[in-house]
């Protein structure tokens, strides 16, 4: 019995490192990061799938050592031993599986969100509004308005924005993402809600994380409900605004 | 007019016939104001809850049981061999199988859709359905799997197996019990009405049917409202029912720390159903209220919000997942102890590791609607409240892993369907922490991996013990032994096919593609061939299964009564057991699972020499 838990430990080593070793070198799950939110969720995915390792390693060397070692040939003919696990091991297991919750709890958990949402100012808002089965950008600074699927949402780059989000009343719920910045948000008919994004990279439509998709089912042309996102130097933008402003006066 | 006599036809005509009566109550007042006789929305919400009453009095209804309220004798219940299982039956045996083959169905029925699905999105581009098909398939997929797992092991291995592992003659209400069985049909036809419909359209909301989606779409969603309403009621009535069954039903000597593990899990789930069904079902009506009498609980324009629907939702639609899962983790534990001939280890510690996860599961809804835009307080509490139920749901792990290790494990097919369960439930587990922290599930809020998620908890967990289940009464419930092989080749396939398609779907969440679409950039289109690839061989595998099953059924191995040489009350009897039945109460000594321990019995008088009843 002694000598079943020590070759389990050892495999329960083995198969975490592995693991680990495999989540380390050949693990990059991630789309292009393109903001500084990214690093934060990303932080947060490597150390919760850190953590996970020894958890899958203790499972599957339990499931799999009891499988060979334990194996009965044919129909059993007698029992296994009275083993009722009323004692010390449940109260242990209670106290390591507690601990673990909340330390994950506390840290990424509650740590990345106070993070993400510690810093409410913003250097430019932007306003979207999400409507069957199309997005309209408007940047109220400059009166300018774009809209996909014609246009691309053009962004600063190392800028903090705030996204004002919403849906048209009478419309549907619809959300906002963009991989590359990682979080989304509801846009919600009705109601308007935040969502802070500091772009850290510059990046275009040509990399696919560099869409606006909505991600709130949302009826017939869900699926195709995107929008082009383009991240330029804070110079660049400045002109596309004013190019942008140039076509909406002609409008006018 | 014999043919009348039939249950089903004279339920069909009833049915007619009361929602006829339906639409004319609402035609008539409708010209009476100048209006048009026949508004479909309307129409179907007047005239289904009237079909409905219909078709449970020609069912059975009336015959067994309306006779009464007016003081007529109820008929006799006669009916048996096959045809029992097509009338009202209130056997909790029939009701079970009932159960088990309607949802059996329904569960193959969506898992062709799902292959369907599969081979739309194994590339980029439309290959089978446009838009509005892909949505509609993916709905009907979404909810009738909801609807497979909350039912088919709590109602058919609840009804058939927790009376007899107590000692009890049948259900505390058997003919309540006959009557929830008989409404889940209507759900049915009704759902596949809604999507097939030229005229109504469908409905395409995914099963959560958001509002305000769901309050402008095709009128096919009154449909799906109505249906699922009614199987709110199935499931309330279950919960009823077993609640009070497992309270005042047991024999004597099976005291609460005797109760086998599964009976435990029916019990906790149906706490679940019990107290949270309603708020689904009021959800649900609030939707069908803003369509047809143009309330306005969901409209933002005049006043509405759709995040109310959200909360009241899943409210409801979190703990599901519990009605779902806590009778697999009853049947897998169970699978485990008696083919580990091992005492379940930390049995009490488990017991309290499931009403932890009752206690904690009305408490979590919210983690559906981190992105929601929900009050931002709200979001701390609920991020720590649902990392809480890691720890109840690691206690079942520990229960698992304690029983198998050192028994003498006896790899028969039950046996490996519960090791997958483990298996598989651990990713399950694992990747649920990723969607509770906050940060991380701002990525992977509606993405591939929240699929990835929920197929391996409620896939790889609640079905893989389904069929541990299936496998390992199919003796005492058939009375005939399954194939072996064909049973092993049945695991082998499903569970490598399985890995293939979920694995890679979490790969294909994170890195950007998202839920519920008929469409997708090209970029994911190699992860989705091998997703594809995968979920073709998951699905061969279930011709194994149903070959064995219809083949075995009728002409296996006759089974003796106990080829397990399992403790629980159940092998005691006959396969299949008679009517009611223990011919003698049976008196309830010891613990189910004294393995190991000399001397130790379950049940005093042993009534295995009795007669065998059924057919």
């Amino acid at each position: 019995m002694k000598r079943d838990l020590i070759v389990f430990a050892v495999i329960w080593v083995v198969v975490s490192a592995i693991a680990a070793a495999v989540t380390y070198y050949v693990l990059d799950p991630f789309p292009t990061a393109g903001a500084e939110e990214a690093r934060i969720i990303d932080d947060a995915f490597m150390t919760l799938t850190y953590m996970a390792v020894p958890v899958f390693g203790l499972v599957v060397a339990g499931v799999a050592y009891s499988v060979i070692r334990f194996r009965s040939p044919g129909q059993p003919t007698e029992d296994g031993p009275p083993m009722f696990g009323r004692g010390a091991v449940p109260l242990a297991w209670l106290i390591v599986t507690s601990t673990l919750a909340v330390a994950v709890m506390i840290h990424p958990g509650l740590t990345g969100l106070f993070e993400l949402r510690a810093d409410r100012h913003a250097d430019l808002e932007v306003n979207v509004t999400g409507f069957r089965w199309a997005w309209a950008i408007e940047y109220p600074e400059s009166g300018v308005r774009v809209n996909s699927p014609v246009d691309e949402m053009v962004l600063p780059i190392d800028t903090r924005i705030q996204f004002n989000i919403t849906a048209i009343e009478g419309d549907v719920l619809h959300a906002f993402w963009v991989p590359a910045f990682r979080v989304k948000m509801d846009a919600v008919p009705g109601q308007i809600t935040e969502m802070f994004v500091t772009p850290n990279r510059l990046g275009d439509a040509s990399d696919v994380a560099f869409r606006l998709q909505c991600t709130e089912l949302c009826g017939l042309f869900h699926a195709g409900m995107s929008m082009d996102v383009r991240v330029v130097e804070q110079d660049e933008f400045e002109r596309w605004l004013e190019s942008q402003g140039a076509t909406a006066s002609k409008v006018k | 007019m014999r043919v009348l006599r039939i249950p089903l036809v004279l339920g069909l005509v009833l049915a007619v016939i009361g929602f006829g009566l339906g639409i004319s109550i609402t035609g008539l007042i409708r010209q009476s104001m100048d209006l048009s006789f026949w508004e479909t929305e309307l129409s179907w919400s007047t005239g289904y809850p009237l079909a409905l009453i219909g078709w449970l009095l020609g069912v059975g209804g009336w015959k067994y049981w309306g006779r009464e309220w007016f003081g007529a004798e109820p008929r006799p219940f006669t009916t048996t061999g096959w045809k029992r299982y097509f009338d009202f039956s209130p056997d909790h045996k029939v009701i079970g199988v009932q159960y088990i083959v309607t949802f059996a169905a329904l569960f193959l029925i969506s898992g062709l859709v799902a292959m369907l699905i599969r081979v739309e999105l194994a590339t980029d581009g439309m290959q089978l359905f446009n838009n509005d098909t892909y949505n509609r398939a993916m709905s009907l997929h979404g909810i009738t799997m909801v609807a497979v797992a909350v039912a088919i092991i709590v109602g058919g291995f609840g009804n058939y197996v927790v009376p007899l592992m107590i000692g009890a003659a049948d259900m505390a209400f058997p003919r309540l019990n006959a009557l929830s069985y008989w409404l889940v049909p209507p759900v049915a036809v009704m759902l596949l009405i809604s999507t097939f419909s030229p005229q109504l359209g469908g409905w395409d909301t995914g099963w959560t049917a958001y509002p305000p989606l769901s309050v402008l779409n095709d009128s096919g969603q009154v449909l799906f409202n109505l249906a699922v309403i009614t199987f709110g009621v199935v499931s309330i009535v279950g919960g009823i029912n077993f609640l009070v069954t497992i309270i005042y039903m047991r024999a004597e000597g099976m005291t609460w720390w005797r109760l086998p593990i599964f009976v435990w899990g029916v019990f906790a789930a149906s706490l679940i159903s019990f107290f949270f069904t309603q708020a689904f079902a009021a959800s649900l009506l609030m939707v069908l209220l803003d369509r047809v009498a143009d309330t306005s609980f969901f409209r933002a324009s005049e006043g509405g919000s759709a995040l109310l629907y959200e909360h009241f939702f899943w409210f409801y639609s979190h703990p599901a997942v519990y009605v779902m899962v806590l009778p697999g983790f009853g049947i897998a534990l169970e699978v485990m102890t008696h083919f580990s001939r091992k005492p379940l280890f930390a049995y009490r510690w488990a017991v309290g590791g499931l009403l932890g996860i009752v206690a904690l599961s009305g408490i979590v809804w919210a983690h559906h609607m981190f992105t929601s835009g929900m009050e931002d307080y709200l979001q701390a509490p609920f991020l720590i409240m649902t990392e809480m139920i890691s720890i109840p749901t690691g206690i079942i792990f520990l229960a698992a892993l304690g029983t198998i290790w050192a028994g003498k494990l006896w790899l028969r097919t039950p046996m490996l369907f519960a090791l997958g369960f483990i298996f598989n439930f651990m990713i399950g587990g694992l990747t649920g922490i990723y969607l509770a922290d906050i940060p991380t599930d701002l990525l992977l809020h509606d993405t591939y991996f929240i699929v990835a998620h929920f197929h391996y908890t409620i896939m790889g967990g609640e079905i893989f013990a389904l069929f541990a289940g299936l496998y390992y009464w199919f003796p005492k419930i058939t009375g005939r032994q399954f194939n072996e092989t064909l049973g092993k080749t049945h695991f082998w396939l499903m569970f490598i096919g399985f890995q293939l398609t979920f694995i890679p779907m979490f790969q294909v969440g994170v890195k950007g593609m998202n839920r519920r679409v008929a469409d997708y950039p090209a970029e994911f289109a190699d992860l989705n061939m091998i997703i594809s690839l995968g979920s073709a061989v998951l699905g061969i595998s279930f011709f194994f299964f149903v070959v064995n099953m219809v083949m075995s059924w009728i002409r296996g191995e006759r089974a003796e009564a106990n080829p397990w040489q399992a403790r629980t009350l159940e092998w005691e009897l006959p396969s299949p057991p008679a009517e009611h039945n223990f011919p003698t109460p049976p008196v309830v000594v010891g613990h189910p699972y004294d393995y190991g321990v000399p001397g130790a019995k379950h049940v005093e008088s042993a009534p295995a020499g009795a007669p065998a009843g059924g057919d």
